[in-house]
C-alpha cells in the first residue's frame, strides 16, 4: 500500500508532496529511530532543562533526557497507535459494513442503529472512562480508540457494498451459481479497497490526535511516551509559564504533531480527490 | 424512541464497566513511569465496595443503581467528600458556556466565511481563505489552546492563565463580573472556535455552492428581487439545513475538545474535574460526568430533529437527518 | 417600420459561454422582433440554444460574453447593470422556466414564492399581497388554500400552474415560457395549453414560447422561429412552417414528431449538432439531405423566400426537384375524346414522398407517364431542377429522374438476362467500366432483396415471377441513382414483407440523401404511411391538395371523404 500511495504521489499536487515527504521522514525517524538519536530516550544524558544546542540539538527536559530521541521515539508511538488502529477500524469496520451491507436485513438494522449512537456519542468522553478502567495500556489505547473509528469505514464499505449488489454484473455472477466468498473476493473487495485505504489515512491522523488528547490527560501509555505524552509532562511542569522552557520542551512535540497531523490530512485530501473526483471539492 | 434506548444503552453500559474491570478494580492508577502503585486508602476501598454493591447479585446491583439514577442519585465523592451530582451541576455551567460560545461563534463566522467564498468562487479571496481555513481545520483544539497560552498569556501576559474567574475578588459591579469571565474565558472559547472553524467554512462553502448553481436561484434572480432577499431568504436558508445538522452531529466531537481544551487553560469545567477525578481515582465522580455529558450531547441532538423538521418542509414524520 | 412599434426587438445577438474550453457560441447572431401582445414559438432540438436566448433576455447569464442588442420598448439591455436590469425584470418581462423539482425554493411556501416578487416591485401591504395571490392561484385553476404548502407536495402539474401563476404575478409585457409541457402527462399538458391560451386572450401579453412540442407551438404561436446551433434557420408565420417546412432542419424536426404524423413512420435527422466553436459554413451542412460542397464555404443569410417567410440556406430552402404546369391530355379512342389529364399542377420537393391517390381510370398514370416525358402533353410544362423537361435529358442521367412502370411483365424483356436488365441503363449512358457498372447493378439488385448468386444473375427474365419482375424494375430504375423516383403502383405486386422492406429503403434514401419520390397508388393504407403530401385526382383533376396528416385527418373535398371512408371502413 505504501508503494502504491509513493507511486500516486507522483500525480499529487504540492501540498500533497509536501505531506507525503513529510510522513516519509517521520517514517524514517520512526524507524531508524537507534541510529539517529545520539542520546539515550529514557534516562538522563545531561543537565535538565537545556536549550537546543551543544549536545542536545533539541535541549533536554526536566529529568536531562534528550528531547530529540524523545521524539523519534514518540513517532514510533505515534505511527503505531495511528496505523494499528486505523487498520483495526478498517478491518472490523469494513466487516461490519461487508456483512450489514451485504446481509441487510435485521443485522443491517442492528449495525446501522449502532452506528447512529456512534456518531452522537461524545468521543473523548468515553474513551476517558474506558481508558480509566482498563488501563493505559498502549494495546488498550489502540483497541478503544478503534472502538470509536470503525464508523467511518464501516458506512464507507456498506454504501459501496449496497451500489455494487445491484450491478449487474453481481447479478449475472450469482445466477452462475458464485458464493459469497468469491463475490468477496472478486467484486466487493477490490471496488471497496481503494476507499477504505484512503478512509485509513484519514483515520490514523485522528487516532494520532486521539493518542495525544488522551496523553495530555495524563492517560496514555507511560511506558511508552508519546509525543502527547511529552507535553503532558511540559504542561504539568510548574515553572513551565514562567520561565523559557516552553520554547523547545513543548514547541518540538507540540511541532512534531501538528506538522505530522496536517501532511496527513494534506494526503488523504489528496487520495480522497483521486479515488473519488466527487469528494475532492 | 431512538434517544431512549440510546439512554439505556449508556447507562447499562456506565453499570457494567466498572464490573468489567480485569483484575482487582483498585490497583490500576496512572502514574508516572510505569509504576503500579495502590494508594486507595482503607476507607476509599471500603466505600467503593460498598457502593457498587459488589457483595450482591448482579440483578440486584443493577436495579438499584437504575433507581439510584432516576432519583438524580449519582453516588458520593469521596474525594471531595459532597454528593457527585452537586459537584457537576456547580462545573457543568462552566463547560456550557465554553460550549455554546464555541458553536455560536464557529458557527456564524464559518457560514459567514464560507458563503461569502462561494459567491466569490474561484476568486483571490476564497483561494485565500480556502487554502488557509483547511489547514486550519486539522488542527486540534488543545494543541491551538496551548500556543494561545503561550503566546497571550504566558508571553504577552494579555490574558490569565487559568481559571474561570479571579479568585477573591471583589466586584464593584455586575458587568465587572462579566467582564472578568469573558477575560478568562476569550482563550479557551478562541481555541475551541478556530479549531471548529474550519470544518464549518468548508461545510458551509460547499453547502452555498450547490445552493448558488439550483435552479430555484435563477427564479428568485429573474424575479428581480432585490439581492439582499436572494442571498438570505433564498439561498441562505437552504445552504443553513445541513450546517444545522452538523452543528448538532459534531456536537459529541465538540465536548471531546472542551475537555482538553479546559484543562490546557484549567477551566473549572466538566473536563477538568474529570481528569482530577481520574487523577485521584474517584470513580463515582468519573462515571457520573460521563453519564451527564453525553446524556446532555443527546439531549441537544434531540432538540437538532425537532429544529430541522422545522427549518426543512420535506422532512415529516420520519427523521431524515442522519441518512448519509 | 420604426423600432418603437416592437415590444421588443434583439439585434444580432450572440451569446458565447466563456467558462468552457473552447468557449462555446449558443446564439449566434439571433435577430428578431416582437410585437405587443404576440406570440413567437422557438424551436429546435436540445442544445440548439434555445434556452439560452431565453435567458439572454432575461439577462440571467453569468460567465457569459454577450454581443447585440436586446432592445426593449426602445432601451437596450445589454450591459445594463444589475441594478437597472432588476426593475425589468418580471414586472416587464417575466419568465416561466422548465418544470423540475428545484425551481421552486424548497423550504419557502408557495403563497411566499408568487408573492415576493409583488412585495419587490410595488408597495403593497402583506394583506394586500395575500389578496393578490389568491387571485392568481384561481387564475392558474389552484385552490388558494396551496399557498400555505410546499412545492415538493406539489404534483408537476400543479408546479407548472404555480410557475404560471408566479410568472404573471406582476402582469408582464412579456412572457417567456420555457417548454411548459416537457413532464406532463397528456391531461395535465392539454390543460396547461388551454389554460396559457386563455391567460394570454386576457392579459395581452406579448409571448415567446419555447418549445420542443410542435403541438404546442402550433397551438400557441402565431409565428415560428427555427434554431439550429444558435443561428435562426427558418422563420414564418406557424401554420405555414408547419405545414411547408421550407429548411430541411425545420422538416426534419416535424418528420421526427409523433404529434403531427400518426400513422407515418418517425425519422429523425441523421447525425449529431456540431460541437461547439463558430463553424465556417452552413451549420447544418453535414446533416442536411441537399448539402453540397459549397455550403461549407459560407455562412448562409436568412433572407425572405416568400411573403412572411425567411430562411437561411443557399439553395433558398427545400430544392424543388419536379414542378408540372397545366398538364392537359387528350385521348381520342375513336369518336369518343376523353381529357384524361385536365390542366394538372404538381411539384415535388427534395426529400418529399408525394402521394398521387385516386380510383382507378383516374389519370394517374397517364399524368405519370407525361412528367417523366414518357408521353408528350397537350399543353403545360414540366420542370426538373427548374429545367424545362424537354427530349429525355433528366431521365438519362445519374442522379436524375426514373419511372417504373405498373405492369412488371412488359417493363422487363423476357429475352434478357438478370444482370443485362439491371445494367441497361448504364449501359446505354456509358457510365463508366464494365465491371463498375455491374458492381452497382448487384448493390441495386440487394436493395430489392434479390439474389446476387451467379445462377440468378445469368436467368432469363421470362423464367422470374411478377414480383421478381417487379423488384427487377425497380432495381433497374434505382441503379441510376436518381434523385426523383416516379413509381407507379409498383408495389402492388410484392408480398407485404419485401413491400415493406423496399419501402424503408427508400424512406432511408429519402432521409439520408434527399431522395424524392410521386408514388401513385390506390393503397391509402400503404400512403398514409409513407407520404408527406398528398394529391388526390379525380377524373384527370386534381381535387384535393396538401400536408399528408390534414388530408388524412381533415379531408375536404367529398370526393377524398369517400375515397377515405372506403378505404378505412374496416379499421374504423
Amino acid at each position: 500500500m505504501l508503494v502504491k500511495i509513493v507511486e500516486g504521489g507522483k500525480e499529487f499536487s504540492l501540498p500533497g508532496k509536501a505531506g507525503l515527504a513529510v510522513i516519509l521522514v517521520v517514517l524514517l525517524a520512526a524507524i531508524l529511530a537507534p541510529y539517529i538519536s545520539i542520546h539515550p530516550h529514557n534516562i538522563s544524558s545531561g543537565p535538565p532543562l537545556v536549550p537546543p544546542g551543544g549536545g542536545h540539538p533539541l535541549g533536554t527536559d526536566e529529568l536531562g533526557i534528550d528531547l530529540w530521541a524523545q521524539l523519534c521515539y514518540g513517532a514510533r508511538v505515534s505511527l503505531l497507535v495511528g496505523f494499528g488502529t486505523a487498520l483495526l477500524a478498517a478491518l472490523g469496520g469494513g466487516l461490519i459494513g461487508i456483512v450489514s451491507g451485504y446481509l441487510g436485513g435485521w443485522p443491517d438494522k442492528v449495525f446501522m442503529r449502532l452506528i447512529d449512537i456512534m456518531i452522537v456519542l461524545p468521543d473523548l468522553p468515553v474513551m476517558i472512562v474506558l481508558a480509566a478502567f482498563f488501563g493505559p495500556s498502549l494495546l488498550n489505547i489502540i483497541f478503544v480508540l478503534a472502538l470509536f473509528s470503525w464508523v467511518f469505514p464501516a458506512r464507507i464499505v456498506r454504501s459501496q457494498i449496497l451500489m455494487v449488489k445491484e450491478r449487474s454484473y453481481i447479478k449475472s455472477a450469482e445466477t452462475y451459481g458464485a458464493g459469497v466468498w468469491y463475490l468477496l473476493g472478486k467484486h466487493f473487495l477490490p471496488e471497496v479497497f481503494p476507499l477504505v485505504a484512503v478512509n485509513m489515512i484519514r483515520l490514523s491522523g485522528r487516532a494520532i490526535v486521539a493518542e495525544a488528547g488522551l496523553s495530555f490527560l495524563g492517560l496514555g501509555d507511560p511506558t511508552s511516551k508519546s509525543w502527547g505524552l511529552i507535553i503532558h509532562h511540559a504542561t504539568n511542569f510548574k515553572g513551565i509559564y514562567y520561565t523559557d522552557f516552553w520554547k523547545w520542551w513543548l514547541l518540538y512535540p507540540w511541532l512534531a504533531l501538528i506538522i505530522m497531523v496536517i501532511s496527513l490530512a494534506l494526503i488523504s485530501r489528496e487520495l480522497e480527490r483521486m479515488v473519488d473526483p466527487r469528494l475532492g471539492r | 424512541m431512538e434517544y431512549l434506548f440510546t439512554i439505556w444503552v449508556l447507562v447499562t453500559l456506565n453499570f457494567f464497566l466498572p464490573r468489567a474491570m480485569p483484575g482487582d478494580p483498585f490497583l490500576y492508577l496512572s502514574a508516572d513511569e510505569g509504576q503500579e502503585v495502590a494508594r486507595f486508602s482503607e476507607e476509599q476501598r471500603q466505600y467503593y465496595l460498598e457502593y457498587y454493591g459488589l457483595d450482591r447479585p448482579v440483578a440486584g446491583q443493577y436495579l438499584s443503581y437504575l433507581a439510584d439514577l432516576l432519583r438524580g442519585d449519582l453516588g458520593y465523592s469521596l474525594y471531595y467528600n459532597e454528593p457527585v451530582s452537586a459537584i457537576i451541576l456547580r462545573r457543568l455551567p462552566w463547560t456550557t458556556f465554553l460550549v455554546m460560545a464555541a458553536v455560536l461563534l464557529s458557527t456564524v463566522s464559518g457560514t459567514i466565511l464560507g458563503s461569502l467564498s462561494a459567491w466569490y468562487r474561484e476568486k483571490l479571496l476564497d483561494k485565500l481563505l480556502f487554502f488557509h481555513l483547511i489547514l486550519l481545520s486539522e488542527v486540534p483544539a488543545f494543541l491551538l489552546g496551548l500556543v494561545l497560552l503561550f503566546t497571550f498569556a504566558a508571553g504577552l501576559g494579555l490574558f490569565p492563565l487559568s481559571g474561570a474567574i479571579t479568585h477573591f475578588a471583589s466586584y464593584s459591579s455586575w458587568w465587572e463580573k462579566l467582564l472578568d469571565i469573558l477575560h478568562h474565558a476569550f482563550l479557551p472559547v478562541m481555541a475551541l472556535t478556530i479549531a471548529r472553524l474550519g470544518g464549518m467554512y468548508l461545510l458551509s462553502r460547499n453547502s452555498m455552492t450547490t445552493v448558488l448553481e439550483k435552479d430555484y436561484l435563477r427564479t428568485a434572480w429573474a424575479k428581480g428581487l432585490p439581492q439582499k432577499r436572494i442571498i438570505f431568504r433564498h439561498a441562505l436558508r437552504n445552504a443553513l439545513l445541513p450546517i444545522v445538522t452538523r452543528v448538532f452531529l459534531s456536537l459529541g466531537s465538540l465536548v471531546g475538545g472542551a475537555i482538553l481544551v479546559e484543562n490546557v487553560f484549567a477551566y473549572p469545567g466538566l473536563g477538568h474535574l474529570m481528569r482530577e477525578a481520574v487523577m485521584v481515582h474517584d470513580y463515582p465522580l468519573v462515571q457520573g460526568i460521563f453519564l451527564v455529558v453525553t446524556i446532555c450531547v443527546l439531549l441537544a441532538n434531540f432538540l437538532a430533529d425537532l429544529v430541522y423538521r422545522k427549518l426543512d418542509p420535506r422532512i415529516g414524520d420520519y427523521s431524515g437527518i442522519r441518512g448519509g | 417600420m420604426t423600432a418603437e412599434q416592437y415590444l421588443l426587438e434583439i439585434k444580432n445577438l450572440s451569446i458565447t459561454y466563456h467558462a468552457v474550453h473552447p468557449p462555446v457560441k449558443a446564439v449566434d447572431g439571433v435577430s428578431l422582433q416582437l410585437r405587443k401582445g404576440e406570440s413567437l414559438g422557438i424551436i429546435g432540438e436540445s442544445g440548439c440554444g434555445k434556452s439560452t436566448l431565453a435567458l439572454g433576455i432575461m439577462g440571467l447569464l453569468k460567465q457569459v460574453g454577450v454581443e447585440g442588442e436586446i432592445i426593449y420598448r426602445g432601451q437596450n439591455l445589454v450591459g445594463l447593470p444589475e441594478k437597472r436590469l432588476r426593475n425589468y425584470r418580471w414586472k416587464d418581462m417575466a419568465m416561466v422556466f422548465q418544470n423540475s423539482l428545484e425551481v421552486l425554493n424548497p423550504v419557502l411556501s408557495i403563497g411566499e414564492q408568487i408573492g415576493e416578487p409583488l412585495r419587490a416591485h410595488y408597495n403593497l401591504s402583506p394583506l394586500e399581497i395575500d389578496q393578490k395571490v389568491v387571485k392568481l392561484l384561481e387564475m392558474a385553476g389552484l385552490e388558494p388554500e396551496w399557498r400555505h404548502c410546499y412545492p415538493h407536495q406539489l404534483s408537476g402539474g400543479m408546479r407548472q400552474r404555480v410557475l404560471l401563476a408566479m410568472a404573471l404575478s406582476c402582469d408582464p409585457e412579456l412572457l417567456i415560457v420555457d417548454e411548459p409541457t416537457t413532464s406532463l402527462d397528456p391531461a395535465s399538458k392539454n390543460e396547461v395549453l388551454q389554460l396559457l391560451q386563455k391567460l394570454q386572450k386576457k392579459s395581452g401579453f406579448a409571448m415567446i414560447l419555447i418549445s420542443h412540442d410542435l403541438g404546442a407551438v402550433k397551438k400557441l404561436t402565431s409565428r415560428v422561429m427555427t434554431l439550429y446551433c444558435g443561428r435562426v434557420v427558418e422563420l414564418g408565420i406557424t401554420s405555414e412552417v408547419l405545414k411547408n417546412p421550407l429548411h430541411c432542419y425545420t422538416r426534419g424536426l416535424l418528420n421526427s414528431s409523433p404529434n403531427f404524423f400518426r400513422y407515418k413512420d418517425l425519422w429523425g435527422i441523421g447525425g449529431e449538432p456540431p460541437p461547439g466553436g463558430s463553424i465556417e459554413g452552413c451549420a447544418f451542412y453535414p446533416r442536411c439531405c441537399q448539402g453540397e460542397e459549397s455550403c461549407r464555404q459560407a455562412r448562409p443569410p436568412l433572407r425572405y423566400v416568400a411573403l412572411e417567410r425567411m430562411v437561411a440556406c443557399h439553395k433558398g430552402g427545400i430544392e424543388t426537384f419536379l414542378r408540372a404546369e397545366g398538364i392537359r391530355k387528350k385521348y381520342i379512342l375513336k369518336e369518343r375524346e376523353i381529357e384524361a389529364v385536365k390542366g394538372v399542377s404538381l411539384e415535388i420537393k427534395s426529400g418529399e414522398v408525394v402521394a398521387l391517390v385516386g380510383e382507378s381510370g383516374s389519370g394517374k398514370s397517364t399524368l405519370a407517364h407525361i412528367l417523366a416525358g414518357v408521353l408528350p402533353a397537350d399543353a403545360g410544362q414540366v420542370f426538373f431542377k427548374n429545367k424545362k423537361v424537354e427530349g429525355r435529358w433528366a431521365t438519362k442521367m445519374v442522379g436524375g429522374m426514373q419511372i417504373i412502370f405498373q405492369d412488371p411483365f412488359s417493363a422487363t424483356s423476357h429475352r434478357l438476362k438478370v444482370l443485362e436488365v439491371v445494367r441497361e441503363p448504364l449501359d446505354i449512358i456509358k457510365w463508366g467500366k464494365r465491371d463498375e457498372r455491374e458492381e452497382e447493378a448487384m448493390k441495386a439488385l440487394q436493395k430489392v432483396q434479390l439474389p446476387v448468386s451467379p445462377e440468378f444473375l445469368n436467368r432469363y427474365c421470362y423464367a422470374l415471377s411478377g414480383g421478381q419482375r417487379q423488384r427487377l424494375a425497380i432495381a433497374r430504375a434505382l441503379v441510376t441513382k436518381p434523385k426523383l423516383l416516379i413509381a407507379d403502383e409498383v408495389t402492388s405486386m410484392l408480398d407485404p414483407s419485401t413491400q415493406a422492406n423496399l419501402l424503408r429503403e427508400l424512406k432511408a434514401l429519402q432521409n439520408r440523401h434527399g431522395f424524392a419520390m410521386l408514388y401513385i397508388t390506390h393503397d391509402l393504407h400503404l400512403a398514409r404511411k409513407i407520404a408527406d403530401k398528398v394529391y388526390v385526382m379525380y377524373r384527370g383533376e386534381i381535387v384535393e391538395t396538401g400536408v399528408s396528416f390534414e388530408i388524412f385527418e381533415n379531408p375536404e373535398h367529398v370526393y377524398t371523404k369517400r375515397l377515405l371512408r372506403e378505404a378505412f371502413r374496416d379499421l374504423v
